[in-house]
């Protein structure tokens, strides 16, 4: 045999640099399903589909994608206090009307909306100390679209030990309102036999509505990371954001009661938010990896000019098992001080402030969730999970004094909600 | 000092490093750290001790629902492989071209005739006949993603799949670890991530020669075994087999170690040394390469 020259060598150690190439690089497309369901109990239930695409090219440049369909059906809270007896209300569209029963919080029913998200991502290193990332996320459902963009630079410090990074985005949203946006704290007109005719109604519907204005409302976040390796087990990662929202930004679903003195409601005002909101948020993030676990904690605290002040805790315990199988508990805790506009009701006779809303989500609230995953990775880099989670949610009183029959109605209902997901990466 | 005896590795310290011992692929390994950091040392174990047992699990031909046993049994369908295995099959489609054929992983097969347990027991010729059809890399066709061959034809692994673990690890801690020397061993396969601090050699010792190599840098591989063979008539046969004739290589060293930057690449030069024959240590002169050749 043909043994005996040194070029054999040179050929061999050439196919030995690309048998070992790329072993520490992930080939071919990572894909991620998964299927939710969130339920309220008696109110909004959820089911929402996700499937991700990844990939991983040489040299660390990645693609990642993702499409989301999510499909609500159920009731929501519309920002009316409840009644010692049964209110009726206009639907959003103004064609037709739903009912609250007695001491019953009020739900407009004809919430069902199918939400699709599609976003794509695209991030590399330039050069040896930086890398970058751009992106965009277009969402549509049935009154609401969203474009949004984004951008980030990073720069490697310390032997790649400490990353900073600056990342830019910016959202347009548009809102095509059923029936229309209507006129801030306007009043809800109500059929109950006063119009001579549809035509008349229609009218007096049609007078609530905004016919300029602005409709839609542009988002602005800038984000400043530092992500630092404490050692091999420990990591950190600290952001501080900004975000500027200039437009749109009331519910226009969404009511405040206005009450007399004995707490019966004579009208539904539409609610009125300002057409700006500033925020700041700080998040700081812990992860340590463990023998066989790692454990994952991260606080976030976000302030606005609307006065809302979040504090989030949040964190994850995720134990790996024999087999290849890990468990993950979850737990997550979340309060909120109320915006500055928020009320339960307005009081009859008073002067109208210039925003008003009812909203519980931008009210004094306290959630939290209970969690647990559990998941197997497979031969081939397989894997499958599933997540139960408990959802709490407690609005709790501003202090406003509740008059006449508020005193024995539940202001502030709260809510439990049940998140069930399967995922499989494959 | 043994410090911890979980149940894949045995990590023990030492003056100035740490040794991680494990057994994978039949053979004793070990993995030695140049460090006095225990939790590196053993995050590293933990790293190196799981990439061996993927490779392993994923390639041996012991094992059952693997990929190497898929493709072995597919009776002539094609099987879907992954872009490790077809960086496999590509290096040893090199290596067989390198050696005229004699480099072959369809080989395998033709242990049913021979059993190397030092005893006069040679096989017949009508039974390496009934094998030999079943021999012969050419036969095997694959592409990136498939590989497909004859019914009852058989890719054995075991000719490249150690020194590749081994380079594979050794890319995980110098990935994991930049700084540190690593050192590993399965069973006598060995690479150096980098130098040691002031350059001091690891020792490590050859059982086929006997002596103990030090190595600073690079990759040591070792094809050949000593107790495995045949002799009748005081003619001795080696286990290595010509894959042409079905009968082993004649006038092989028994044994041959190599030395080259990777353990890939050592590893083939050893082997294919051995399959020059009598003509084994003029091979390695002319690849201009360390090695070390024993001859019984």
């Amino acid at each position: 045999m043909q043994l005996k020259k040194t070029s054999i060598k040179k050929a061999l150690f050439a196919a030995s640099c690309s048998l070992l190439a790329g072993n520490s690089v992930a080939k071919d497309w990572d894909f991620d399903a998964a299927l939710m369901y969130y339920g309220e109990s008696d109110r909004v239930q959820a089911i929402e589909g996700i499937f991700k695409a990844n990939r991983t090219l040489k040299d660390d440049r990645e693609f990642s994608s993702k499409l989301v369909v999510d499909s609500l059906t159920g009731a929501s809270a519309n920002g009316a206090v409840p009644q010692t007896s049964a209110q009726t209300f206009t639907t959003p569209s103004g064609n037709g009307q739903y009912t609250a029963g007695a001491g019953e919080t009020p739900l407009d029913d004809s919430f069902l909306d199918t939400r699709v998200q599609v976003a794509a991502q695209w991030s590399q290193p330039l050069g040896e100390k930086y890398i970058v990332s751009t992106g965009a996320n277009f969402s549509n459902e049935y009154d609401y679209q969203s474009a949004a963009f984004n951008s980030s630079i990073g720069r490697y410090l310390n032997n790649k030990n400490t990353t900073v990074s600056l990342g830019l985005s910016y959202a347009m949203d548009s809102v095509d309102a059923v029936g229309g946006r209507p006129v801030g704290l306007s009043t809800m007109v109500v059929d109950e036999g006063q119009f001579a005719n549809a035509e008349a109604f229609q009218a007096a519907f049609d007078a609530t509505r905004q016919s300029g204005g602005e409709d839609g409302k542009d988002t602005v976040d800038v984000v400043l990371g530092l992500t630092q390796v404490i050692n091999r087990r420990w990591i950190t990662q600290f952001n501080i954001s900004l975000s500027e929202v200039d437009g749109y930004l009331t519910d226009p679903y969404k009511v405040v009661s206005q009450v007399d003195t004995s707490g019966l409601s004579v009208n539904q005002l539409y609610e009125n938010r300002p057409g700006t909101r500033s925020k700041q948020a700080f998040f700081a993030q812990s992860k340590y990896h463990f023998e066989k676990s790692v454990w994952d904690i991260s606080y976030r605290l976000t302030n606005d000019d609307w006065g809302i002040q979040s504090h989030t805790i949040e964190s994850r315990y995720h134990f790996l098992l024999s087999n290849n199988r890990y468990i993950e508990p979850h737990v997550r805790f979340y309060q909120q001080s109320e915006a500055d506009f928020y009320t339960p009701f307005l009081r009859e006779g008073e002067s109208l402030p210039e925003f008003a809303s009812a909203d519980y989500r931008i009210g004094k609230l306290n959630t939290y969730t209970l969690g647990v995953k559990y998941g197997k990775k497979l031969e081939n880099g397989r894997e499958y999970g599933v997540r139960l989670e408990y959802y709490s949610q407690a609005p709790q009183s501003v202090g406003v004094e509740p008059l006449g029959q508020l005193e024995s109605l539940d202001l502030y209902p709260s809510l439990d909600a049940v998140i069930l997901q399967f995922d499989y990466k494959f | 000092m043994a410090i911890r005896a979980l149940k894949n590795y045995e990590l023990s310290r030492h003056n100035s490093y740490f040794s991680a011992k494990f057994h994978a692929m039949a053979s004793p390994c070990e993995l030695l750290f140049d460090t006095r950091d225990q939790s590196l040392a053993e995050w590293l174990s933990e790293k190196g001790v799981a990439e061996v047992q993927r490779i392993e699990e994923k390639f041996s031909r012991y094992a059952k629902n693997n990929l190497c046993f898929a493709i072995n049994n597919a009776d002539g369908a094609p099987v879907e492989i992954d872009d490790e295995c077809y960086r496999l099959l590509s290096f040893a489609q090199t290596c067989y071209e390198l050696s005229e054929g004699m480099f072959d992983l369809t080989s395998g097969v033709l242990r049913r005739a021979w059993k190397f347990d030092c005893s006069d027991r040679l096989p017949q010729q009508h039974q390496i006949d009934d094998l030999l059809p079943l021999v012969g890399w050419e036969k095997v066709r694959f592409t990136d993603r498939h590989i497909q061959m004859q019914p009852g034809m058989e890719v054995d692994f075991g000719g490249i799949g150690k020194e590749y673990a081994v380079s594979s690890v050794s890319d995980i801690c110098l990935h994991h670890a930049p700084n540190v020397s690593v050192l590993v061993n399965l069973g006598g396969d060995i690479q150096v991530t980098k130098p040691r601090e002031r350059n001091l050699p690891w020792r490590v010792g050859i059982e086929n020669h006997k002596q103990v190599i030090p190595i600073i840098q690079g990759a040591l591989a070792t094809s050949g075994d000593a107790k495995r063979y045949l002799l009748k008539n005081g003619k001795r046969y080696g286990h290595i087999l010509n894959p042409k004739t079905g009968w082993p290589i004649r006038n092989a060293p028994s044994s041959v170690t190599t030395h080259a930057p990777l353990c890939v690449q050592a590893g083939c030069l050893a082997t294919l040394a051995l399959l020059s024959g009598k003509e084994a240590e003029q091979f390695l002169k002319n690849q201009d390469v360390k090695y070390w050749c024993t001859r019984t």
